[in-house]
């Protein structure tokens, strides 16, 4: 059974934010709620590094684990996703994910933040896939069609990955092992490795 | 493939080498250090945050792991739930186990049949706001920590979500109520429950009379005082934090919410476990003492027993004739005679 992931290369993400638009157009996410967001760490020196962060599915999902309803259920793909008829928006998986994944679509009074949203790896949710509540619910599912998520399918350098976690590590090693100098001397991926023959 | 992959690591063999002619600098001496090592262990640490930028603009936004999460996880799963249900269990045995041993405590030489004033109608209003704010409050609140362990197998995920969804709603907008009426319970009753150390101190060592000799007390004995301090103070943490959960509009960060919500959860447990033993010695504990407060009036003789200074400063001033068990002929000192009937 296939393990799902997402993995961004961040030698490659050039924080274009591709995934980030193709995400909110793909589900008609209203404003305010963002699934997926490129974070910049070391903006503008050397050793600029960006990372594009959504939910990461995690196997021992801390949102789950806090949550006081149990809205969130695993799906045999390792899919971690929730029920938005259950869920209370007390915003507790919000304060536990470390990735800020669950996000709200009202800031309001009296703690009334509406139904959690979140990134749903592209796979709907609990009602029947490809019915209209589930695309007003939880947007398009693509995993039921036998298609990735979005954001990786869109991301300009394939810096964001997204699928079985097995495949995912393998393309990773092949691209660490290729790159070979680029990680070591800053500069080198984009110029031919002279080797010594 | 194999092949492929073999004369790939002998590319790699040669990089080494490359890399020290190629980067021929002062500072490259040897061991040509991965400039992504100190970013990357920076990244993975686990006690700072580790913020960066983002287009994306919700508070947090460009934090890009958030350590305190799951410490707070950890802290509500593995030990706030456990330890609150254990130390509300405790609670609840606590007033079990007292009643087995002390029984209902009966007026000392009965009823006299005499009523006097004891709380005003604001008073008895007041406290009784409070009281059925607090007891929805405290259920609804009970619902959010307990319901997934308890509730859920009971009703089912579904119709829990639904009777949680009431529940966090009714707790969400009557707290900032039960503010205003703590408020004013506390206005109406201070001035009473000002501490007397010689006096309470004298009735705490008699264990308020349960070590036998009879303890004295005026309005407010001292372990109503005790409880009336007890429900301010950590009424005061519950509403303070309370407030700042209620209105996450302000910019608070997750961090300061998973500490408020901690600070909430505490405060409200020992809230609720001293409200068992207040709301215990209310009603079942003494004969005569629960239609006091749904009333206003107390027995004389139950006064005599149990706040003996105050009755001695308010029996000539707050008698009420009409409250009178017997139509016997008043006389000039008719609250203090026995009515004949009463043995």
């Amino acid at each position: 059974m296939a393990r799902m992931k997402f993995y961004c290369d961040a030698e490659r993400c050039i924080e274009c934010n591709a995934c980030v638009t193709a995400c909110k157009n793909e589900h008609e996410i209203p404003w305010g709620v963002n699934r997926r967001r490129v974070v910049t760490i070391r903006d503008g020196e050397a050793g600029e590094r960006s990372l594009s962060i959504a939910c990461m599915h995690c196997s021992d999902a801390p949102c789950a684990a806090v949550c006081p309803v149990n809205c969130f259920y695993t799906t045999n793909d390792g899919i971690v996703l929730h029920d938005k008829d259950i869920c209370i928006g007390c915003g507790y998986c919000f304060y536990a994910c470390p990735f800020g994944a669950p996000q709200f679509p009202e800031a309001a009074a009296f703690s009334s933040r509406g139904k959690m949203d979140k990134c749903t790896f592209c796979a709907g949710g609990p009602e029947a896939d490809h019915s209209s509540d589930e695309y007003k619910k939880y947007g398009r599912n693509r995993i039921a069609e036998g298609k990735l998520p979005l954001c990786a399918e869109m991301c300009s350098t394939r810096a964001l990955l997204a699928g079985d976690a097995d495949m995912l590590s393998d393309i990773y090693r092949k691209r660490v092992i290729n790159r070979g100098a680029s990680v070591l001397n800053w500069g080198v991926s984009y110029d031919k490795i002279k080797l010594d023959s | 493939m194999k092949t492929l992959n073999l004369l790939l690591l002998a590319c790699l063999m040669v990089i080494p080498f490359q890399v020290n002619i190629a980067a021929d600098t002062p500072e490259n001496t040897g061991v040509v250090q991965n400039p992504g090592t100190d970013l990357w262990r920076q990244v993975r640490q686990r006690d700072m945050e580790i913020v960066g930028t983002s287009q994306v603009k919700f508070p947090g936004a460009n934090v890009m792991i958030n350590v305190a999460g799951q410490e707070w996880r950890e802290y509500r799963v593995l030990t706030l739930i456990p330890k609150a249900g254990l130390v509300i269990f405790l609670g609840l045995l606590g007033v079990f186990v007292f009643r087995i041993l002390r029984g209902n405590i009966k007026i000392s030489n009965g009823r006299s049949g005499i009523k006097i004033l004891r709380f005003s109608q604001i008073q008895r209003y007041t406290h009784w706001t409070t009281a059925i704010l607090f007891i929805v409050l405290a259920l609804t609140g009970l619902i959010l920590l307990f319901g997934r362990q308890f509730l859920i197998p009971v009703f089912g995920a579904d119709a829990f979500g639904g009777i949680a969804s009431l529940g966090k709603t009714l707790h969400d907008y009557l707290g900032p109520v039960f503010v205003v009426s703590l408020t004013v319970l506390f206005v109406l009753f201070v001035r009473d429950n000002i501490p007397s150390p010689k006096a309470d101190l004298k009735w705490i060592m008699r264990g308020g009379g349960l070590f036998g000799k009879h303890a004295s007390a005026d309005r407010f004995n001292a372990g109503e005082k005790g409880w009336f301090w007890i429900a301010i103070l950590v009424g005061l943490v519950l509403v303070i934090s309370g407030l700042v959960l209620d209105f996450p509009i302000f910019g608070q960060s997750r961090e300061t919410m998973e500490f408020y919500l901690v600070v909430h959860g505490i405060a409200a447990i020992i809230m609720i476990v001293a409200s068992f033993g207040h709301i215990y010695m209310g009603t079942a504990a003494l004969e005569g003492t629960f239609e006091v407060m749904r009333t206003g009036y107390c027995d004389t003789n139950w006064a005599k027993d149990h706040h003996d200074l105050w009755y001695e400063k308010v029996k000539d001033t707050q008698v009420d004739s009409s409250q009178q068990v017997q139509s016997g002929s008043e006389t000039d000192d008719g609250a203090q005679r026995q009515s004949p009937d009463t043995a």
